[in-house]
């Protein structure tokens, strides 16, 4: 943020504000110290409760669940909100407008719609190519063309762009605040040869049951070893899930407050990311690496990337609880092996901190707004216009 | 005269879609020239650095004067000879920041620590540029682009070499 200009940004949320998620805490993180460095932001998303939301985000109406790619999205879409939409741009007089998954049905598709002039997109998601590609390809084209300049968070939503749309993006990985993780405070309980996850363990694309299968493997060759599992979810049902002998190895924690989870990751001997697939980038790995714990994750591609296949963390065949015991046992034996990992990671962890994400997402800004203008709706009559006046 | 109703809508949908091609296009082709702007610009600013660094301390004469000739070249000339003048500067500072002496005073610091972002922004700005070029050449193929002469006489955009292979 070197020169002295201060931008008018609007930046698109798909997803309910209110409701937790990977791309809404990006989307708060980003706008706040964009705020922070003297820009002007207005956010606009869907939310439940309009009295509850900060002053610098718009909302545009009650998300609605649907089922979209396999899980359950809280978006929002349709007439009303197209008109909010359009009256937001028409009212902000924005230099830039930064939408957030626009190539799913949702506000930001909406806005990349209705605007013209200087806009960013970022892909999130990534997923395997779908059939129904075919179909939706020629309509969402000629909207995702208009975007200036685009951005995927890891090498595996870019492939999943390339793969869906044939347009090319810039990687910038998701902010984390490394200096939160890396202060956090060692707790001797949670300490020694522990294993730790984090998450819907409810889920099962987290892949808690992999862990769980892996754990009597481990116990026989590391006797003291231990798993504490954090995230909401009730006590019971991951309790029935683990096996009577190992009940006394397993520990639930619930919810941790954003202290304790710096303080959680700074103090597990191993962090653990099972999960099965549906991620794109993995912002739990970043943070636990920022911890300086050693981090072991299954081998889907975001996670592969995150880990610099194997240079800063250790990966397992996914799904593979006898692999997974291998590399635990692997990592836990071996205490040098361990801590060249984690500090590999910490160092490397560093790329994800917000100085420097937020500082190549202003330099795409900026060569976004060079030469074109303000933001302004795009409207029908416009290209009719031109068109009459071309045919003449 | 009820034939005519159906006829005038799908004429009418046709000449919209006409339309839409058309401005569709335009923001393309206008794509590709802000991005060129915009690399264009990184490219210079490149090049003036490269000039301070050669009369800077820290490059021996004959650094010196491979840099002054590479970034004199990047700077002035002809669009046609481009893609190999950036090549070349690119190669020229590859060459001094490959050896590099380690007692370096805070300005050189400074300079060295602005290429090096400007390096992050150009490689940024290429891939925006390619990508509006490519997007720009597959749609102009398509069958109703030729027909109807959507495209005009706007020349097809190109991407330059340097582009593959710059830093």
């Amino acid at each position: 943020m070197s020169d002295g200009r201060k931008l008018k940004i609007g930046i698109v949320c798909p997803y309910g504000w209110d409701a937790p998620g990977g791309v809404q805490a990006h989307i708060r993180d980003l706008a706040e110290y964009l705020i922070s460095a003297g820009h002007n932001v207005s956010v606009l998303a869907p939310s439940q409760d309009e009295d509850a939301l900060p002053a610098y985000v718009v909302s545009a109406g009650k998300p609605i669940a649907i089922p979209y790619n396999g899980a359950v999205a809280r978006i929002l879409f349709g007439p009303i909100a197209f008109t909010r939409v359009r009256h937001w741009i028409s009212e902000g007089d924005f230099d830039l407008l930064h939408l957030h998954e626009p190539a799913i049905p949702s506000l930001s598709l909406l806005a990349c719609w209705a605007a013209e002039g200087p806009m960013v997109g970022t892909f999130h998601a990534a997923s395997k190519r779908q059939k129904a590609i075919f179909a939706i390809g020629p309509i969402l084209e000629p909207v995702i063309e208009k975007l200036s300049a685009r951005i995927a968070v890891s090498e595996a939503a870019r492939m999943t762009l390339t793969d869906h749309l044939e347009t090319d993006a810039v990687v910038i990985p998701n902010g984390v605040y490394t200096k939160h993780f890396s202060d956090g405070k060692f707790r001797p309980e949670w300490g020694g040869n522990t294993l730790g996850f984090i998450g819907r363990f409810e889920e099962p694309r987290k892949g808690l049951s992999v862990l769980l299968d892996a754990l009597p493997i481990v116990a026989r060759f590391v006797p003291d070893v231990k798993v504490f599992v954090a995230g909401p979810g009730e006590r019971e049902n991951l309790m029935k899930s683990v096996n009577v002998q190992l009940k006394d190895r397993v520990t639930f924690l619930g919810r941790l407050s954003e202290e304790e989870k710096a303080d959680f990751l700074s103090s597990v001997g191993v962090y653990v990311a099972p999960n099965t697939g549906g991620e794109s980038f993995g912002i739990i790995l970043a943070e636990a690496m920022s911890a300086g714990t050693c981090v072991v994750a299954s081998d889907i591609p975001a996670f592969t990337w995150m880990l610099g296949n194997g240079k800063y963390g250790t990966n397992f065949n996914s799904e593979d609880a006898a692999d997974l015991a291998r590399v635990l046992i692997d990592v836990l034996l071996d205490n040098k092996k361990r801590t060249k990992l984690a500090t590999a990671g910490q160092i490397h962890s560093k790329i994800f901190d917000w100085d420097s994400v937020a500082e190549q997402i202003y330099s795409v800004y900026e060569m976004a707004i060079v030469g074109n203008g303000k933001v302004r709706l795009s409207s029908d009559t416009r290209s009719w216009n031109r068109f009459l006046s071309k045919g003449e | 005269m009820k034939s005519i109703l159906p006829i005038a809508v799908v004429i009418l949908a046709f000449l919209w879609y006409l339309s839409f091609s058309a401005t569709r296009l335009d923001r393309l082709h206008h794509r590709v020239e802000t991005s060129w702007a915009n690399l264009d610009g990184i490219l210079q600013r490149r090049a003036a650095v490269a000039l301070e660094l050669a009369h800077s301390e820290m490059a021996d004469p004959a650094s010196s004067l491979l840099l002054t000739s590479a970034a004199y070249q990047a700077r002035e000339t002809t669009i046609g000879d481009r893609s190999q003048a950036e090549s070349g500067l690119s190669g020229a500072l590859g060459l001094l920041q490959n050896d590099l002496d380690v007692r370096l005073t805070q300005g050189e610091q400074a300079l060295l620590r602005e290429l090096s972002e400007l390096t992050e922004k150009i490689r940024i700005a290429i891939a925006l540029h390619v990508d509006a070029v490519h997007r720009t050449q597959s749609v102009r193929k398509k069958l109703i682009f030729n027909v109807f002469r959507l495209a005009g006489t706007a020349p097809l955009p190109v991407t330059y070499e340097f582009e593959d292979d710059v830093l």
